[in-house]
């Protein structure tokens, strides 16, 4: 089997400073692997590269063994959802929120119907009246919520979660982890929850944008 | 009808004027003489210039001189909205040239040739004030239009780069700064045409009516600028924008920071 990221001896510097130096490493489909370290470690500038939004100074970025290019970039940003500590839901309602990528081309066709919307929600413990709220007026881990049941809808296999558990309580937390017990979703997450992370099959620590080990729990 | 003419020892009379502001501006403890005084020297010196060029202009009339002049004052257009909007000159120079140049001449040749139709179109007395005009409104609309839309942007990085990962293309995820963009650079434009004649007489028509016109031939003058001007500034926002598009993102969809003044 392939892998679906591969990092090879990648740098990255934003400006003039560097974040990231010489990080290797490669996860396969259906893993779910976490990164952990200090503030500052290079974290989440890891799950930004792979997204494109830094440029790589040295090293290739390979998405299912296509490497990082203006084009493939497409690809993986359709594949992929991020959700950070307070996502941006960029719509006035929650239902809007919901329905918001399928206005883009490439989504236009896939409108979710009622069902699929309620459906969604009831997997994530929301109540189906959350469609009617202002964005704004909702929690952070419900934001976080509706932003993962948008990369449900969107049928995302790869999920890029950054720092998503602080803002979780315990309920919502384990319904999200029995999200990711679907082996067909590869989860790359950014966390400190040491419950997060003994949930993650691998550990990545990092250290000043290096990394310095790679733990396996032995239990994805 | 002739307009009455200012003597000197009257105009000295006028430079007088100011002395009041400045004594109360003094009494007040607020001491802004140093600008005072380089402004109304710089309006003074810039104005006697223009008052020459205009002269020249006229006199000789000639297509070409009238053409460079108004290259001239693209070109200063195109520089200050650039530096007042925070981008660097270096990148957007070409794009927005075309932008202001293509919709000035748009309109201005609309105006001059269909509409007004003078003997020669060319005639200095008809384009060079007309299209004067139409450009320094069409600058403030691009200067808010550019500024707006790359500050907007900035502050919202995040909502942007969550748009591209929700499946937008660099044109689907900009579109609501876009639109935010231009709405802000055409209210003035559009606030003004509402309000016109009611909150005050408008600089041109008062112009042509102490140049002695009628006021109905003034009204219509006025009604075709404020109509070039606001057609000119929607063109000139619109296509300024999407060519920066083009420079100001790098291949990846992310904003370049190069292309940015940093104050």
């Amino acid at each position: 089997m392939s892998p679906i990221i591969r990092f090879d001896h990648v740098s990255v510097i934003v400006h003039e400073k560097t974040i990231l130096s010489d990080i290797s490493f490669t996860l396969f489909l259906g893993e779910k692997a976490v990164l952990s370290g200090k503030s500052g470690s290079g974290k989440s500038s890891i799950l930004k590269t792979l997204l494109g939004l830094h440029s790589i100074k040295q090293g290739t970025v390979y998405f299912q063994e296509q490497p990082l290019t203006p084009v493939s970039v497409q690809a993986i940003r359709s594949c992929t959802a991020y959700i950070g500590q307070e996502p941006m839901l960029g719509a006035e309602s929650v239902r809007e929120a919901l329905l918001l990528p399928f206005q883009f081309k490439t989504h236009r066709n896939h409108r979710p119907t009622e069902a699929q919307l309620i459906d969604v929600l009831q997997r994530l413990h929301l109540p189906a009246d959350i469609l009617r709220q202002e964005s704004n007026r909702i929690s952070g881990g419900e934001k976080q919520r509706i932003a993962l049941a948008r990369g449900l809808l969107l049928g995302k296999k790869l999920y890029l979660l950054d720092e998503i558990t602080s803002a979780l309580d315990a309920e919502s937390k384990q319904v999200v982890f029995d999200v990711f017990t679907d082996p067909h979703l590869t989860v790359l997450s950014v966390a400190h929850d040491p419950e997060w992370l003994e949930r993650c099959g691998i550990v990545f620590e990092l250290e000043a944008g290096r990394l310095t080990q790679v733990k396996g729990n032995g239990n994805t | 009808m002739e307009t009455l003419d200012i003597e000197l020892p009257r105009m000295a009379l006028l430079y007088g004027l100011c002395l009041l502001p400045w004594i109360m501006l003094r009494l007040i403890g607020l001491r802004l003489s140093r600008d005072i005084g380089i402004s109304i020297l710089r309006m003074s010196i810039q104005l006697a210039l223009v008052g020459i060029y205009l002269k020249m202009l006229f006199d000789l009339n000639h297509p070409w001189l009238n053409g460079l002049w108004i290259l001239v004052m693209l070109l200063v257009a195109d520089l200050s909205i650039l530096r007042r909007a925070g981008l660097k000159a270096r990148y957007f120079v070409l794009a927005t040239f075309m932008a202001i140049a293509s919709s000035i001449l748009f309109s201005t040749a609309y105006l001059v040739i269909l509409v007004i139709q003078p003997t020669h179109f060319y005639d200095a007395r008809y384009i060079v004030p007309l299209a004067g005009m139409i450009l320094g409104n069409c600058l403030q609309g691009n200067v808010i239009a550019l500024e707006r839309f790359y500050s907007t942007l900035r502050k919202n990085e995040n909502e942007y780069a969550t748009f591209l990962m929700l499946g937008a293309t660099r044109w689907e995820a900009v579109r609501p700064y876009f639109r935010d963009a231009v709405k802000a650079a055409l209210n003035p434009t559009i606030a003004g045409m509402a309000t016109m004649g009611l909150v005050s007489l408008p600089g041109m028509m008062t112009g042509q009516i102490l140049g002695g016109s009628e006021p109905w031939l003034a009204v219509k003058y006025q009604i075709a600028i404020m109509i070039c001007i606001f057609t000119s500034t929607t063109i000139a926002c619109i296509i300024n924008l999407k060519l920066s598009l083009n420079i100001a993102f790098n291949t990846f969809d992310v904003l370049r920071d190069e292309v940015i003044d940093k104050p």
